[in-house]
């Protein structure tokens, strides 16, 4: 089997499971929507107020959800076997793991982003800000997923895992969440937002060259 | 790349440093490391604290409360130094397998989160007469923060294995993720403070008199004796309670506490 074929098939495997669990993309999208329908209750509902906190509400929302979606990517796998066969492939196990991680931001990536202007009506932003969001959380997906990605493979199966991922993960998302935020930001106070962009697709192939290598390491140490 | 014990053994096994990954040999060493820095320590923190507080003039502009900076900048620098110092040693123990070189890193973890913590608490004290509030969203304030979390989740990581070797490889390769990131996150932290907040008084721009340079450096060598300090008590710690069942424990025990 070819690297190729066999990145293929993990790729298009991940993307089927996701297609007939529908509770895989659903739960992580209400519970986004929920994050952000609780905020004006705190914080009250006047539409200008809204509009300072909305980037900043969704944005963590969808950083939040993305991040609870981390255990599907190896404990289930793990459970039923097929992380074994995954280890005791002849191919680059980061290679594995690079398609199982594109295939599940393609998908929750592709989710977030589409119900993102949606909520951003929600906290009266104007459209031009809407897109700038969505097009930062689709960005912002891929390398949250794939810092996460080592945690979620250092504990996979491990007792209390969830939480100790967020732990772990979200103190190295802030690069990410100052220039996802600051894009949209930057569109709400009419600037241009190229730079924040440009930084954020940096991290981004900053974090997809490093890794995979560092998850497909930190797989090894846990399953040995 | 990375070599079990074994292995490491056999490729160093006559080299002289190689006795001191031994946690036999290097248990009475770190005792007396131990010993000496704690010395250092209390004679270092005795004249670096009566300079800065009795000999040092008083600030013009902030008065007697610009002192803190004797423990405040000297417990920041730790803070980042001994994350540093943890991920060299986790890489080394990734790199050779050592077990010594992975006890190192744990046992430099809580003095690393307490250096971050004091750094915190000084500079939240200092800021509200100075900046008139507890907590400013400042870059140096946030990343030190960030840093803290770290060090949490390093150790979080660390108490979440029961198997202590995967839990010290597991926690190896997380201290190095950090040790990546730690430089990103302090620019992307500098860069976001100055997009959204004016300039905030940066303590010591202006140039220091003698003294308090004096008192400053005898403090942060007082720090690095105490930090050294402590990590070999908790070192040690750990080496007695990982190799309880060595034979070699009981007599250096003994000897030690002689």
């Amino acid at each position: 089997m070819s690297l190729r074929s066999a990145t293929g098939a993990v790729f298009r495997r991940e993307l089927q499971l996701f297609a007939k669990r529908k509770s895989d993309w659903a739960n992580p999208l209400v519970f986004f929507l929920i994050v952000c329908a609780l905020f004006p209750f705190a914080v009250g509902s006047e539409s200008e107020r809204l509009k300072l906190i909305g980037i900043g509400v969704i944005f963590v929302g969808a950083l939040l959800a993305a991040m609870l979606s981390l255990p599907r990517l190896f404990d289930e796998d793990a459970r039923d076997g097929s992380l074994e066969l995954m280890l005791t492939s002849t191919e680059p196990l980061a290679a594995l793991i690079l398609a199982r991680v594109a295939a599940l931001s393609l998908a929750l990536g592709v989710a977030l982003a589409a119900v993102t202007p949606v909520f951003a009506l929600f906290y009266a932003l104007p459209f031009d800000v809407a897109g700038m969001l969505a097009i930062s959380v689709l960005m912002a997906v891929p390398t949250l997923l794939l810092i996460g990605a080592i945690a979620a493979a250092l504990l996979v199966s491990a007792r209390g895992g969830a939480i100790l991922t967020a732990v772990l993960v979200l103190p190295l998302t802030v690069p990410t969440l100052i220039f996802g935020a600051g894009a949209a930001l930057k569109v709400l106070y009419g600037e241009s937002p190229m730079a924040e962009l440009a930084l954020q697709a940096a991290f981004m192939l900053l974090a997809l060259a490093l890794c995979p290598l560092a998850a497909a390491a930190a797989l090894k140490i846990s399953t040995d | 790349m990375a070599r079990t014990e074994q292995q490491s053994n056999e490729k160093f096994g006559g080299r002289w440093f190689w006795r001191y990954a031994s946690p036999a040999t290097f248990y009475p060493v770190a005792g007396m490391i131990e010993k000496l820095c704690w010395v250092a320590a209390i004679v270092l923190a005795a004249i670096g604290l009566y300079i800065g507080f009795f000999v040092a003039p008083t600030e013009a502009t902030q008065g007697e409360v610009y002192r803190v900076i004797y423990i405040h900048v000297p417990a920041a620098w730790m803070a980042m130094v001994i994350y540093l110092a943890m991920a060299f040693w986790a890489a080394t123990g990734l790199v050779l397998g050592t077990r010594l070189s992975f006890m190192m890193s744990h046992a430099l973890a809580p003095t690393g989160a307490i250096m971050a913590v004091v750094a915190l608490i000084t500079g939240s004290l200092w800021g509200r007469p100075t900046w008139g509030t507890y907590w400013v969203w400042d870059a140096r304030l946030t990343s030190t923060l960030i840093l803290f979390f770290l060090y949490v989740g390093y150790m979080a990581l660390v108490a979440a294995f029961d198997d202590k070797k995967k839990g010290d490889r597991a926690s190896a390769l997380i201290a190095l993720v950090g040790a990546i990131n730690v430089p990103i996150i302090y620019f992307s932290v500098n860069w976001w403070n100055s997009l959204h907040q004016g300039s905030s008084v940066r303590p010591g721009s202006s140039s220091m008199a003698s003294t308090m340079l004096t008192a400053m450096m005898v403090m942060t060598f007082a720090f690095w004796a105490y930090c050294i300090a402590a990590s070999m008590y908790r070192l040690r710690t750990e080496i007695i309670e990982r190799e309880r069942n060595a034979a070699w424990l009981p007599a250096a025990v003994k000897e030690a506490s002689k």
